[in-house]
């Protein structure tokens, strides 16, 4: 009993965050419900319990839409067609496709946040590694499927990889502060992408909106043979990379030094590392998992790049990070947590026509009390327990 | 004013600083304030600047009782501090350093009144004779006047009580003459002051009560002409102060480090070692003295391959250092143990197995194709946590949770555990408890008889005088003398020190 | 005793060594320089017949006009000249020249070489781009100087563009919830007043927020930036879209207009690229002002700055750093609420989504280019206002230049001055460090 107790204390905090991170979202919830608050003077009992049923009613959207109505279920079970069990599955399917792009990045980040860089870049190399992508898959439209699609995926690394070696460098050489040329670096790949969608190479034969065009010939392969279900193969890869990424981190003697250096830069050093090194390293595995990452979302699920083919993936990537602990395996966790809010934002905003944007704010929350863990014990009334407890980021990243 | 402080207490979780502490000062007397490291001399200094409060126990000046609660109200009732590390803001110059806090303003802006500031410090700089020129910035002062900025802080807020943390230890001999001279003068001013420091001499020569800390409680209190050296020294540590390490006689072998006219340059690009020449034989400890900040730092720095060398050169055996590469020069034999032991030396984030392996993970058996083999780092650990008695609950416990001196002897333990043809420690027992201190001493004389070269800087001339077969002295970036074991008298080596030879 | 013979202050032979290096770059920088300005002499000759003709409105917009007809060669002689010797001056006096200072001599010269080459054949108002210059420069030199106030006190503030972007919904909110409540007349008047008011509180109130949670809580100020920047475009998002897109009533704020300053908008040229702006305009010149005297004059100043460089210093000498430091974070928060509320109340008349768009960072750029100083930010603002404008320009004369080049100008130059290649910078010692007190 005692040993399964340790073992879930450290959950304790990111669960209490997410909770409190909700419990804050209502709020805001319940003070933007126009209608209710317009009874609210003369009735305030009928305003309390018409907002606290439109929360009760969208989380329950979230949560349905997200993981799925039991109901279709039954029916799968009941006649069970391919379309029935499609239907059922649906939600959970689409779940773990937002997931995907967030677990590449997350562990984006959370290697970088390992060596003690505090990579903000991530949007920068998630799109710059979808429009390698696309414009390599373009290029090599007449090769066999199979191999445009593999230059493809390489691509998105080789050019996620650039837009991280840039800061990692110049950090590690120059002494600049990642933060900044990170941030700079975003809108600088914004910039590239749109001069990028101008060009007739990328744009469709019609239409002025900056996208490209559709590059459904070559597609990543589904992984469940239903009809309607989206979720593909990336998903798999992400889960090997979060595993290679930790055997990375915690089995090889790169990974060791790449953690040294984030915890202590002049030990490293003096200990004969190049903590330069292990900087540039980590930045660029950082931005070859973006990278990929932006890879697979228009190779296997938006087939099309765009502006917007990134939602803040870079940003939310920070959440996950620090939710997951900087562990591949927290990270996977918290990714597919954000996606299955992401995913059940969507039936959230059909059903109730609450907008999907609240889900961004309650993941800024999230961060928030994860990053202050002193605040969510406070809240709740825990003890503070040893120095292992805490996420090794809180050291690391302040570098 | 007279000040007392009435059976202090404080507090720390799992330390007791201040235990009952008692102390006096009457108005225009010197009170030297005795204890090593750890002795609670710095949280009592702390409690009087505001900056703590006790757990108990009163603070009086004049006889009335005051309380604290921040350093602007110790500074209101007279008590000015100048601290170990200068408390100066290195971009401003000395009248903004020294009104900080205190500033004199006109308008309703509050607009800083630097005409009047710079003639109250050019005033009280003349008064007592601190020649500082107030335009200067703080950052391209010498050390010896900034620490005359502090005093000059204290002055211009009137402070009836100054407290001189530990001021020689950045001072020469020269100007810690210069620096007495001006505390006699303020006594005869009626200011009173508290002298704090570990230094014997010091004490004896300038204090005129001194009281001895030890172990967070006053060990005692005497007169300087009543008491000795030895006396002062058995009350600070508790017995018998063992200046000798049982060593013996060293056997000499060949040149293992060669040092031969080296330049070396600081981090602001200022050139810190100017052509030090320097040897050190297989079998015999080469211990360097020298008041800090005189190149050793540099020096340890560029033998270890952590600073590029200007011009000179750097062999160790037959091999010429000729790039910085910490860890090329690590396989050719070279232990370090460095100077700050938290900043350079480990990770305290990370356990002490893998603090174990830090320098040495990319080998066998620790890894082999750059991957770990956890079984043999495990392994290897255990044996190093055995053989040099570290105190840890587990190897998998972060080294942050242990004691200063266990965490002295991971690094110790991982430097030795490679085979060594050269040692270079700096100040490699910093803070430690004498306990410790003895435990790091025998290990490395061991290595010493073992056929290992040791090079050893200390600030501490009673280490470099007990473990030295050679003492070398270096100051103003050069070695200035080197002088066999049984010549080298405190007296000789203190002279060097100084610049005088 | 083997004292070295050298004396102390002896010629030390390593330090020609770097002189010698120095001096070798220098040369290399000259050359580079010089060859820039012969490139430039080059595309003079190219140039020589394209003409272009700029054009100035005297006192009035649409009225009288004085217009100077020149062609982009001779833009580029005077660049050749201004680089070229700027060059030749470097080669001939080694490492010892400020070439940095010159540079900030032709670097506009090249930027107007390259716009009037691209303008070759037309006539380009230049009155309005100049008065755009300074409308753009506003919100981007607001957020340099609330990130500058952080930063000299300690903290880091990359939070600006959260800022920014709930000043703006703030500000449209409670400007149009003014004239809902007080009636349309009472509402223009009351408006525009209370628009900017609220927009700067919620600045203070995120502010103190970010204080909080880094002094009480210690969590990281990169972390808690990034909360708000990302907490701020999540509920400004839902805001709009859950509430004003339905209730339009709520974002349809009084705009704030122009104003002519009396006297001074009647000097020729200059006064209406000066004097006829928002109200916002003249604000953002006072602020600077009084920013730099309180900054470097001030015991307030004084205080501050010490707090970001050595807080301990400022601790024993009984300076609350911690209340210093909440307050520069308010104040901060107040400064970006209040310039956030310009983009709603100002032109575009209503609170839109996303509608910072970046320029909260940029102003952070600004403050790196300004190197901590509130004049150097404010003249940074204007080089990437004038980005901006000159966008505009050639949009508006039908110049084909993708955006994008010009847009990303400011990124990449902050990319440059961060890694030191032109020129490093040093801000306070201690910026995003937390202080234990006591």
């Amino acid at each position: 009993m005692s040993g399964l107790r340790r073992r879930l204390r450290p959950l304790a905090i990111p669960i209490l965050a997410v909770i409190s991170a909700f419990i804050v979202g209502s709020l805001f919830l319940i003070f933007t419900d126009i209608p209710a608050l317009q009874v609210l003077p003369t009735q305030p009992l009928d305003f309390l319990g018409t907002a606290v049923g439109n929360v009760i009613k969208a989380y329950a959207a979230l949560l349905t839409g997200s993981l799925g109505d039991p109901t279709r279920f039954a029916d799968a079970f009941r006649t069970p067609t391919p379309e029935n069990w499609a239907t059922a599955i649906r939600p959970i399917s689409e779940t773990l496709v937002a997931a995907t792009p967030l677990i590449f990045t997350g562990l984006a980040i959370a290697v970088s946040f390992r060596s003690g860089v505090f990579n903000i870049g991530g949007d920068g190399q998630f799109v710059l590694g979808a429009l390698g992508a696309t414009a390599t898959v373009l290029l090599l439209r007449d090769l066999p499927a199979p191999v445009t699609l593999v230059a493809g995926l390489l691509a998105g690394i080789v050019f996620g990889m650039a837009w991280g070696f840039i800061p990692g460098f110049l950090k590690a050489r120059m002494g600049a502060h990642e933060v900044i040329t990170t941030i700079m670096l975003n809108y600088v790949a914004l910039q590239i992408v749109q001069l990028a969608l101008r060009t007739p190479f990328m744009r469709p034969a019609t239409g002025s909106e900056p996208i490209s065009k559709v590059i459904d010939f070559v597609r990543v392969p589904a992984l469940i043979p239903l009809p309607g279900l989206r979720l593909h193969w990336g998903f798999i890869v992400a889960l090997i990379a979060a595993a290679l990424v930790s055997y990375f981190l915690f089995r090889t003697t790169k990974g060791f030094e790449l953690r040294a250096a984030g915890l202590n830069l002049t030990a490293a050093r003096y200990a004969g590392m190049s903590a330069g090194g292990s900087i540039i390293l980590a930045m660029v595995v950082s931005g070859a998992l973006a990278g990929l990452g932006g890879a697979f979302q228009v190779l296997g699920t938006v087939t099309q790049m765009s502006n917007d083919v990134n939602s803040g993936y870079g940003w939310t990537a920070i959440a996950l990070a620090l939710l997951g602990g900087t562990r591949p395996g927290g990270v996977v966790a918290a990714a597919i947590l954000f996606g299955a809010l992401n995913n059940g934002g969507h039936e959230m905003q059909i059903e109730t026509s609450i907008p999907l944007d609240l889900l961004v704010f309650i993941q800024a929350l999230v961060i928030m009390f994860v990053a202050a863990p002193d605040l969510v014990r406070q809240i709740y009334r825990l003890r503070r327990r040893g120095p292992e407890g805490g996420a090794p980021v809180e050291e690391g990243a302040a570098a | 004013m007279r000040l007392e402080l009435r059976d202090i207490t404080k507090q720390f979780p799992g330390v007791l600083a201040n235990d009952r502490i008692s102390i006096s000062a009457d108005r225009g007397k010197v009170l030297g304030l005795l204890g090593e490291n750890g002795a609670g001399k710095t949280t009592l200094m702390n409690i009087l600047s505001g900056l703590y409060r006790p757990d108990s126990g009163e603070i009086l000046i004049d006889g009335e009782t005051q309380v604290f609660r921040d350093p602007a109200e110790a500074i209101s009732a007279g008590i000015g501090m100048v601290h170990q590390h200068f408390m100066l803001v290195p971009v401003f110059d000395v009248v903004e350093s020294v009104a900080l806090g205190s500033e004199p303003v006109s308008g309703l802006a509050a607009t800083f009144d630097r005409a009047t500031a710079r003639a109250r410090v050019v005033e009280l700089s003349n008064q007592y004779g601190l020649h500082v020129d107030p335009d200067s910035k703080i950052e391209d002062l010498p050390v010896g006047v900034r620490q005359r900025v502090e005093i000059l802080k204290a002055l211009y807020r009137r402070s009836d009580i100054l407290v001189l943390d530990e001021p020689s230890a950045v001072l020469t001999p020269g100007e810690t003459e210069e620096l007495f001279g001006i505390i006699r003068g303020l006594a005869a001013g009626g200011t009173t002051v508290i002298f704090i420091t570990h230094k014997l001499n010091e004490v004896l020569e300038v204090a005129d009560t001194i009281t001895v800390l030890r172990r967070g409680r006053v060990a005692g209190t005497v007169l300087p002409h009543e008491t000795s050296r030895e006396e002062l020294a058995n009350l600070m540590v508790g017995r018998e102060v063992e200046l000798t390490v049982t060593r013996g006689p060293a056997n000499p072998g060949e040149t293992v480090l060669e040092l031969k006219d080296v330049f070396v340059r600081n981090d602001r690009d200022e050139m810190a070692v100017r052509g030090a020449s320097l040897e050190v034989r297989a079998g015999e400890i080469v211990a360097v003295a020298g008041v800090q900040g005189n190149g050793q730092t540099e020096l340890v720095e560029a033998i270890t391959g952590l600073r590029h060398i200007d011009s000179g050169h750097i062999k160790v055996g037959d091999t010429l250092l000729d790039e910085a590469k910490p860890r090329k020069v690590a396989d050719l034999g070279v232990a370090h143990i460095p100077e700050d032991r938290m900043r350079d030396g480990l990770i305290k984030g990370m356990t002490v197995a893998e603090n174990y392996i830090l320098d040495s993970y990319h080998r066998e058996p620790y890894s082999s194709t750059g991957r770990f083999d956890r079984v043999a780092i495990a392994r290897e650990a255990a044996k190093g946590v055995k053989e040099f008695d570290i105190r840890t609950p587990s190897i998998e416990t972060t080294v942050g949770s242990l004691s200063g001196g266990n965490q002295q002897k991971v690094i110790v333990a991982r430097e030795f555990s490679r085979p060594v043809k050269l040692v270079v420690a700096s100040q490699p027992t910093r803070g430690l408890d004498v306990g410790s201190i003895e435990y790091i001493h025998r290990r490395i004389i061991e290595q010493r008889d073992a056929g290992a070269a040791i090079l050893i800087v200390s600030t501490e001339l009673d280490e470099v005088l007990a473990l030295g077969d050679r003492v070398a002295v270096m100051f103003s970036g050069r070695i200035v003398g080197v002088l066999p074991s049984e010549q080298a008298t405190k007296e000789a080596v203190g002279m060097l020190m100084g610049g005088v030879h | 005793m083997t004292a070295a013979a050298a004396p102390a202050n002896a010629v030390v032979p390593a330090a020609s060594e770097a002189e010698r290096r120095a001096l070798q770059r220098a040369r290399i920088r000259g050359i580079v320089i010089s060859a820039l300005g012969l490139i430039a002499f080059a595309l003079a000759s190219n140039t020589m017949n394209s003409e272009v003709t700029f054009k100035f409105w005297v006192v009035t917009q649409g009225k009288d006009f004085v217009q100077i007809q020149t062609t982009a060669g001779m833009f580029w002689i005077l660049t050749g000249i201004a680089t070229g010797g700027t060059g030749i001056w470097q080669l001939w006096r080694g490492s010892s020249t400020r070439w940095r200072r010159w540079l900030i001599l032709w670097l506009p010269l090249w930027v107007a070489a390259v716009v009037s080459t691209l303008l070759t054949g037309k006539t380009a108002v230049l009155t309005n781009a100049f008065a755009g210059t300074f409308e753009y420069a506003f919100p981007i030199s607001m957020g340099a100087f609330a990130a500058l106030i952080c930063e000299r006190s300690g903290m880091f503030d990359i939070a600006v563009e959260g800022k920014l972007l709930v000043g703006a919904c703030v500000g449209a909110i409670t400007a149009s919830m003014a004239i809902q409540w007080l009636g349309p007349d009472t509402g223009m008047i009351v408006g525009p007043i209370v628009g900017p008011l609220f927009a700067a509180l919620a600045g203070v109130g995120i502010g103190v927020l970010m204080a909080w949670l880094a002094i009480r809580y210690k969590v990281d100020q990169i972390i808690t930036g990034t909360v708000v920047n990302f907490g701020a475009l999540g509920l400004t998002n839902f805001v709009y879209l859950r509430v004003l897109q339905t209730y339009t009533d709520y974002n349809t704020p009084p705009t704030i207009e122009k104003v002519d300053v009396p006297l001074l908008s009647g000097i020729p040229v200059l006064g209406p690229i000066l004097f006829q702006g928002t109200p916002y305009m003249y604000i953002g010149w006072v602020v600077m002002l009084v920013l730099t005297y309180f900054l470097f004059r001030t015991r307030w100043g004084l205080r501050l700055r010490a707090s970001g460089e050595y807080p301990q210093a400022a601790g024993t000498v009984g300076i609350n750093v911690i209340r210093i430091r909440y307050r520069a974070m308010i104040l901060a928060g107040a400064i970006a609420g209040f310039a956030g509320s310009y983009l709603s109340l100002h032109s575009a008349g209503s609170f839109q989504m996303n509608m910072s768009a970046g320029k909260g960072f940029i102003g952070i750029a600004a403050m790196i280019f300004g190197a901590w100083n509130p004049i150097g930010a404010f003249g940074a603002a204007l080089v990437f206002g004038f980005a901006d404008s000159t966008q505009q320009l050639l949009s508006q004369l039908g110049v084909d230049v993708p955006p994008q080049f010009l847009a990303s100008v400011p990124y990449i130059l902050t990319v440059v001055v961060v890694a030191g290649l032109v020129g490093r910078v040093r801000g306070p010692a201690m910026a995003g460090q937390p202080y234990e007190q006591g």
